[in-house]
């Protein structure tokens, strides 16, 4: 929502931000992956608790105890820290913030870090919501990645996890791997969706640059993975998870009913959030902006901003951002992305955008801001409108980005 | 002045062959340029000319030289271009002179120009002299090439001239022989002025200024004259010689050779072939000028930018006056926008267009793959030119189709017969006949037995698009550079060829129709939509991708519908690194060319237009 930088309470509505915490620990790093997040630096793990529970607290005083809808662990693997970091964290956020009474707390966990009592340690800290890392089922792809666990070993997470006291799963599976077939991809799904995990998550594999997958491929060491196949491999899935009951809710992401990722639907809404820890990205007001991805001089510049006494801001602006020693990057939103933002972020949820009341949101009618872009893609068979809801149609769910397109730039 | 006192003559070589360097000791012995003035190549004005090492436009340099008899005569050196492409301004060089150098490099022999050039020279009736450059090359074989001279153009033994031009010995005598063996001109002083333009150029001041050889009569300052093809008449501005500067006369007599600046302002008003009279008293008759100009090559040239249009306009009409072989007609393109088609003597030709656009205009073009010009013969035997394939017209009102077709002459050692006859094979030539140049005649001990070889003259018919494809290129590198060629068009001749129509979703994309050889169209037609199908991405629907000839379908594959186009994860809140993704590809999509409803990179339409089917 466009914030009104003259109103005192405008940094953070009334109803609330959503709060991503930043773990860049990783006791090794997958071949695949290009988020901000290291192996062999565990010897910051305590500067880097201090730290985040320090910048958690001065954004408290910054934002003056906003509301907190929802609390997500992700990473690098959160579940890879020291016992009792998960309750040292939360508790900061407890007494910076108003962390709203059946808030979703969400850890991202490796199966091989899940145990019976570190299940319970999670729940006692007040941890409700477990996404595990599985990604495949098949051993040869799994080490292909990097992975640390076997099948078996995803499998009885799972079931420690539940026995553990979690009820709300989500389950990372990737398609699109090299050398990945379908009867592997087929028997994997079946086996996960026998297990009914509330939440589901595919993600094709994306070869991101500077990666050793990347490099693999390039050299011709791996094989391209087939993009058809991968289509292919998405809509049995799909078709799949259908039969069993779960809903299609997001592009990438499946649920039985009541089991959305609340955290995750704010970014989609395009809802505010705030991100603490080394290179987290927040969205506030009409900014966004992101910390300094290195853990190093993240920590010693939260340190830094420690020895201030942030004053409560009346509305945020490039100064009091510039005052946040550990922002490394900030990006001013202005009207035309901010729509454009919302219509490409928005039709990711499948169900589809009510238009109407989006509009009446952002104070724009985006029916008319969008007229002739909505036309043109009704008319290519990419968009439909059932009802008040603006979606995409079913065709158009894996080739998305055609019209997203029309919304950027 | 005496008409007898006057010798105009030409050089005429291969590449290489030294034919500048002989003009620059020329310009020393008679004193025409002091010694401080003098730099190489002197004649060869223009840095593209030095750098390529040859002369692309004629020159004509007044000298004045002390016989033997004391006398005090006028030689008017005609330069002359020394590549293929520009046999045609040879020609010209040629018409306007009454002898010839005739020069051979001592170590290269007689080479495809060499005999080219001389035949062309005979046919204008020129007194050749021939003459071995370079004998103070360590590798020079005076006599071996002496011997291929007489073998190949029957010259007596004691009518070769030994030089060498680098040192100077032997130039003094070519002078002489100059004023000795050549007639001076034929041209009568009494009669009305008859004046051939061989050249022209222009100039912002002058307008264009022709470059004349009087014929007969006399050109004087306060006349006016008549162009006799257009009947435009043109008040004198200045008239002189070259010597080897501008320098301004009263008159230029008959026999003489100088220029006149006429004041025109289109080049069209005064050109190349033309007769200038005088308007008071004109001649009944124009001289016979020259075989009318014909580009032989065609090929789009478009700015990169297309906010460049105008420049690149105007720059080709100020090429244009300079050159007047060269032919521009506006012409536009689905896929590179607004551009020029233009028609050039040949690859070189079009080359330094280029090359001169981008130095001296300073303009990023795009030059498509080049193409010849084709008569298509209708039902009741009218003929129409056809530079573009796009235009030509449907099969049923079309009888039959001709293309160019070159006489060519190749001459190399003997040992690269096979490998040349093998890619004159591959090339839909025609033998004709092949001649050994017997190189042993004069054997001399120690001779390096490489150039000690026969060498052979091999003549061909090969259709000009052939030519282009490549070909020198080739030839040079099969024969690690010893063979040379030369060629000239042989005419037009009926061949079994098609229009070759590219497809894109059923649309006819006419930038990249083609006309080939019956026997090519499948394999080339195969080639082209194979390498469309790689570089157009796919769509929503499914792009059917067809080689036509007619309405028959030679080739065909299908570019499938896009099935994956959505950014994974969307999540972890980094929304401004999956925004600036989006705009990358939307802007991806902007420049992208619409072929019906097909979107198409414009490096699909480059790597296809530029290199053409052939690689």
């Amino acid at each position: 929502m466009l914030a009104d930088p003259t109103s005192p309470t405008s940094i953070v509505p009334p109803s609330g931000m959503a709060l991503y915490i930043h773990v860049p620990f990783c006791k090794t790093k997958c071949p695949y992956c290009d988020f901000n997040t290291y192996q062999g630096i565990e010897r910051m793990m305590d500067p880097y608790m201090g730290a985040v529970t320090q910048e958690i607290t001065q954004w408290g005083r910054v934002l003056e105890g906003a509301a907190v809808n929802s609390v997500f662990f992700g990473g690098g693997t959160p579940s890879y820290l020291n016992e009792g970091s998960i309750d040292r964290i939360l508790e900061s956020a407890r007494s910076s913030f108003q962390l709203k009474d059946g808030a979703e707390i969400t850890i991202e966990a490796n199966p091989g870090d899940l145990d019976l009592p570190a299940c319970q340690r999670l729940i006692n800290a007040g941890v409700n919501r477990l996404s595990i890392g599985v990604q495949s089922l098949d051993n040869e792809l799994l080490s292909l990645l990097g992975r640390r666990h076997n099948a078996d070993q995803a499998m009885a997470a799972l079931a420690t996890a539940r026995s553990g006291g979690f009820s709300n799963i989500n389950l990372d599976f990737m398609y699109g791997l090299p050398h990945q077939t379908m009867p592997q991809w087929q028997d994997t799904m079946q086996r996960m969706v026998s297990q009914h995990p509330g939440h589901i998550s595919l993600y094709c594999l994306t070869l991101e640059e500077g990666t050793p997958l990347h490099r693999w491929v390039e050299t011709g060491k791996l094989p391209q993975a087939d993009q058809d196949l991968a289509a292919d491999m998405y809509h049995y899935a799909a078709d799949l998870m259908e039969q069993e009951g779960y809903q299609h809710y997001e592009i990438s992401n499946w649920c039985l009913p009541g089991f959305e990722c609340r955290h995750n639907l704010c970014y989609w809404l395009n809802q505010p959030y705030l991100g603490v820890g080394p290179g987290a990205h927040s969205s506030l007001g009409s900014y966004r902006f992101w910390d300094i991805s290195s853990p190093g001089t993240y920590i010693t510049s939260v340190n830094d901003w420690a020895t201030k006494n942030p004053q409560p801001a009346i509305g945020l602006t490039e100064e009091v951002l510039n005052s946040v020693l550990p922002v490394d990057h900030q990006e001013h939103i202005d009207e035309d992305t901010f729509l454009a933002e919302t219509m490409f972020l928005g039709l990711r949820l499948l169900e589809g955008m009510d238009l109407a009341e989006v509009s009446a949101q952002v104070g724009i009618d985006l029916g008319e801001r969008y007229r002739s872009e909505i036309r043109d893609l009704t008319e290519l068979g990419l968009l439909e409108r059932e009802g008040p809801l603006l979606r995409l149609t079913k065709p158009a769910h894996l080739i998305a980005n055609q019209v997203f397109t029309r919304f950027v730039g | 002045m005496d008409p007898e006192l006057i010798r105009n003559f030409c050089i005429i070589a291969h590449i290489d062959h030294g034919k500048s360097t002989l003009a620059d000791r020329f310009l020393e012995i008679t004193g025409t340029v002091r010694a401080q003035d003098m730099r190489s190549q002197f004649l060869d004005q223009m840095d593209l000319e030095r750098e390529r090492g040859i002369t692309i436009k004629g020159k004509a340099v007044a000298m004045h030289h002390r016989a033997p008899d004391d006398l005090v005569y006028q030689l008017n050196l005609i330069d002359t271009p020394g590549h293929v492409d520009f046999s045609y301004e040879v020609s010209r060089a040629m018409a306007a002179a009454e002898g010839a150098l005739l020069v051979v490099d001592a170590s290269q022999g007689v080479e495809a120009q060499t005999i080219a050039n001389a035949l062309l020279a005979m046919h204008y009736n020129l007194d050749l002299i021939p003459v071995v450059n370079k004998v103070d090359l360590p590798q020079a074989e005076p006599h071996r090439v002496a011997s291929e001279l007489q073998q190949v153009f029957g010259f007596r033994e004691d009518e070769i001239l030994y030089v060498s031009a680098k040192e100077g010995t032997g130039a003094q005598e070519i002078l002489d022989a100059v004023v000795a063996r050549i007639p001076p001109p034929k041209g009568i002083s009494k009669d009305s002025l008859r004046a051939l333009v061989f050249d022209s150029v222009y100039d912002s001041y002058k307008g264009i200024i022709a470059h004349i050889r009087v014929q007969d009569g006399q050109l004087s300052r306060d006349q006016r004259l008549q162009v006799m093809s257009s009947g435009k008449v043109a008040e004198i501005l200045e008239v002189g010689v070259f010597a080897p500067f501008p320098k301004t006369v009263d008159t230029i007599y008959a026999g003489q050779v100088g220029y006149v600046a006429t004041g025109f302002k289109d080049v069209r008003d005064c050109s190349v072939g033309d007769t200038l009279t005088n308007n008071s008293k004109p001649a009944k008759e124009p001289l016979p000028g020259y075989m009318p100009l014909k580009s032989m090559v065609f090929a789009g040239l478009y700015p990169s930018d297309g906010e460049d249009h105008n420049r690149l306009r105007t720059s080709l009409e100020k090429l244009q006056l300079n050159d007047a072989s060269l032919r521009i007609e506006p012409e536009n393109s689905t896929a590179l926008g607004f551009g020029f088609r233009c028609g050039f003597l040949g690859l070189m030709h079009m080359e330094i267009v280029q090359e001169r656009l981008e130095r001296e205009y300073d303009l990023d073009i795009i030059v498509t793959s080049p193409s010849v010009s084709y008569q298509v013969v209708s039902p009741t035997g009218e003929i129409t030119n056809i530079d573009n394939p796009s235009k030509l017209p449907p099969p049923h009102e079309v009888k039959e189709i001709r293309e160019p077709v070159l006489d060519l002459t190749i001459v190399a050692p003997d040992r690269y017969v096979g490998v040349i006859m093998e890619l004159m094979h591959s090339r839909r030539s025609e033998f004709k006949k092949m001649d050994y140049i017997q190189g042993g005649m004069v054997q001399r001990e120690g001779v390096d037995s490489d150039t000690a070889q026969s060498r052979v003259v091999m003549e061909y018919t090969l259709p000009l698009v052939e030519l282009l494809a490549d070909f020198y290129n080739q030839l040079k590198s099969r024969t690690q550079g010893y063979a040379s060629m030369d060629y000239s068009l042989k005419g037009y001749e009926a061949a079994s060829l098609v229009k070759v129509d590219v497809l894109v979703n059923q649309q006819p994309l006419e930038a990249l129709a083609m006309i080939l050889h019956r026997d090519q169209a499948v394999s080339h037609g195969r080639e082209v939509i194979q390498r469309l199908k790689a570089a157009i991405p796919r769509q929503l629907f499914e792009v059917p991708l067809q080689a036509a000839i007619g309405s028959r379908i030679i080739a065909r594959e299908t570019i499938r519908a896009m099935r994956k186009d959505v950014l994974a994860k969307c999540y972890g809140g980094d929304i401004t690194r999956k925004r600036k993704l989006l705009e990358k590809q939307k802007e991806g999509k902007r420049r992208m060319k619409m072929v019906g409803r097909v979107e198409v990179p414009q490096e699909a339409f480059l790597t296809l237009l530029k290199i053409g089917a052939e690689d």
